[in-house]
């Protein structure tokens, strides 16, 4: 594998480790809490898309060798991540009274539970979206990179969400009012903010981002009951690398992330005998290094 | 006599079950510019968070031009007339100047928020010289300016203000001072709470002096200001 291709899988990678990071690191700054079922809520977005799939898959033509169903598959399987999202909120995380690290253990317990009805109805094995494989585009190959299609589908999609999340938080009220109280909850509601409605959008943005995180992640692997949750470290390692709370260093974080575990195969090009297995292992100590130097993170404390 | 803009009535409150208001009464009338004062932990920003929902009276009511808003919620508070400036973390540090001023004037709902923030600019020109600038790069005096003018979106009826020079420099705490008279002479009722008595009640119309939750004196700003045994006991003198 030439170092061209592995920056190459390292950047796909990363698009989709971005899309989880960000739903984390906003749910964290709006509702205050590290939420441990957000890997799930990738699971769900995956599992809602193939569900999709297999009803509208065949639908006309297709874009990057995606058939158009898969991206009506991936508007419904963010959504159903929103939603499942929002309802677990309202239900249960609302209700309860209990602090943070309350909430943080609660969402263990809601991470088993969406797990245990996706394996209930699909079972615990591997399974695929039914899109047949592609073989890699041509004029990258003589330079070492075999990548599809649908792993530049990927990339983009995961751009133009990242662009369109910039643009609602920069430029859009909504996206003023959640920088507003990820800053300063307290002054947000003495503003006049109505903070109940925009956690409610966070959670919707934010899921719905993990939702579509998902999805890219079953069609760059396979879908299967844990893909979110063992997805959950490395997510976690993005969002604190990047600085808890912010937004943008989430995004910094889960590219520099996605991009240090798809690169690990460079240290045994140059001699050093540390494999992929290490992968995760490389990113942590790296996330560790930084913290050392920055505590809080590249990007600081807040979005 | 015509009706209080804002009234506290036999108010009990506290944080979680440590009660700081014990059977407080006092008023704001419409055009005064009202300043509570007293020791540590007398209670005067509880009166103000009180006023404003932030906390719920435990007894006793809150009146706004007669309407009880007690236990209220501040983002409703606001949109009936009345808005605060906290004593800390009274800025979005990581927000512009400009957008800070644009959550001061979320709950407004006629369309005029770009002339009413164009008013501000005019009136603080620091503040449109920096309107892009993220609020967390100003000093501590420049930051109350903000502070003001975010609550000052709103064209707010009635204005409470905790310890707006804590931390200043005096020169820079006059200033202050200063805005906060010209902000009452606008139709502002104001009722402030500050550390610097006499400073305080030197722009004051009447003052309440707090002890223990509950007021020990009141009486026109000059009276406080004048009497022996408030000087001795609160005012330092």
């Amino acid at each position: 594998m030439s170092v061209l291709e592995l920056v190459a899988n390292g950047l796909i990678f990363s698009s989709i480790l971005v899309l989880g990071s960000i739903g984390l690191s906003l749910i964290y700054s709006i509702a205050n809490f590290a939420n441990f079922a957000h890997g799930d809520t990738m699971t769900v977005g995956a599992y809602s898309a193939l569900v999709t799939f297999g009803a509208v898959g065949g639908l006309g033509g297709s874009v990057l060798g995606l058939p158009y169903g898969f991206f009506v598959a991936l508007l419904v399987g963010a959504a159903a991540a929103a939603v499942v999202a929002i309802v677990t909120e309202k239900i249960i995380y609302e209700s309860l009274d209990i602090g943070s690290i309350g909430l943080l253990i609660t969402s263990i317990g809601i991470a088993f539970i969406y797990r245990g009805i996706i394996q209930i109805r699909f079972g615990a094995d591997f399974t695929r979206f039914d899109i047949g494989a592609l073989r890699p585009i041509e004029w990258l190959v003589p330079y070492g990179v075999r990548v599809t299609l649908h792993d530049v589908a990927i990339v983009i999609s995961a751009a133009v969400l990242v662009g369109g999340l910039h643009v609602l938080l920069q430029y859009t009220d909504l996206g003023r009012k959640m920088r507003a109280m990820a800053d300063n909850p307290d002054l947000a509601r003495i503003s006049g903010i109505r903070t109940k409605r925009v956690t409610l959008w966070t959670w919707i943005i934010g899921a719905g981002l993990a939702g579509a995180g998902g999805v890219f992640l079953g069609l760059f692997n396979q879908l299967a009951p844990r893909m979110g949750f063992n997805l959950l470290l490395l997510i976690f390692a993005a969002v604190i690398l990047g600085g808890i709370g912010s937004v943008y260093g989430a995004m910094l974080g889960g590219f520099l992330i996605g991009m240090i575990s798809q690169l690990t195969p460079v240290l045994k090009m140059v001699g050093i005998p540390i494999g992929i297995e290490y992968a995760n292992a490389i990113a942590f100590v790296i996330m560790v290094v930084v913290l050392l130097v920055r505590p809080n993170g590249i990007a600081g404390e807040a979005t | 006599m015509s009706e209080p803009v804002l009234a506290l009535e036999g108010v009990d409150s506290g944080y979680g079950d440590a009660q700081v208001l014990d059977d407080l009464t006092l008023h704001l009338d419409r055009g005064e510019i009202v300043c509570l004062v007293g020791p540590n932990g007398a209670g005067k920003s509880t009166v103000l968070k009180t006023a404003f929902g932030m906390l719920t009276p435990w007894e006793g009511t809150v009146q706004y031009h007669g309407d009880y808003i007690g236990g209220m919620a501040p983002e409703e508070i606001v949109r009936e007339g009345i808005g605060f400036v906290p004593q800390t973390d009274n800025v979005f540090g990581t927000l512009s100047i400009d957008e800070n001023l644009r959550m001061g004037g979320v709950a407004r709902e006629d369309d005029r928020l770009d002339e009413v923030i164009a008013e501000l600019y005019e009136r603080f020109p620091l503040l449109n010289e920096k309107r892009s600038a993220n609020a967390r790069t100003l000093s501590g005096g420049q930051r109350q300016v903000l502070a003001f003018a975010r609550a000052l979106v709103m064209e707010p009826d009635v204005l409470l203000i905790d310890e707006p020079s804590a931390g200043l420099a005096p020169n820079t705490a006059d200033e202050v001072f200063a805005d906060v008279q010209a902000v009452n002479e606008m139709d502002t009722s104001i009722l402030m709470v500050e550390q610097n008595a006499t400073k305080g009640l030197n722009i004051s119309d009447r003052g309440y002096v707090l002890d223990q939750g509950t007021v020990a004196y009141t009486d026109e700003a000059s009276g406080l200001l004048d009497n022996p045994e408030v000087s001795k006991l609160y005012l330092g003198g």
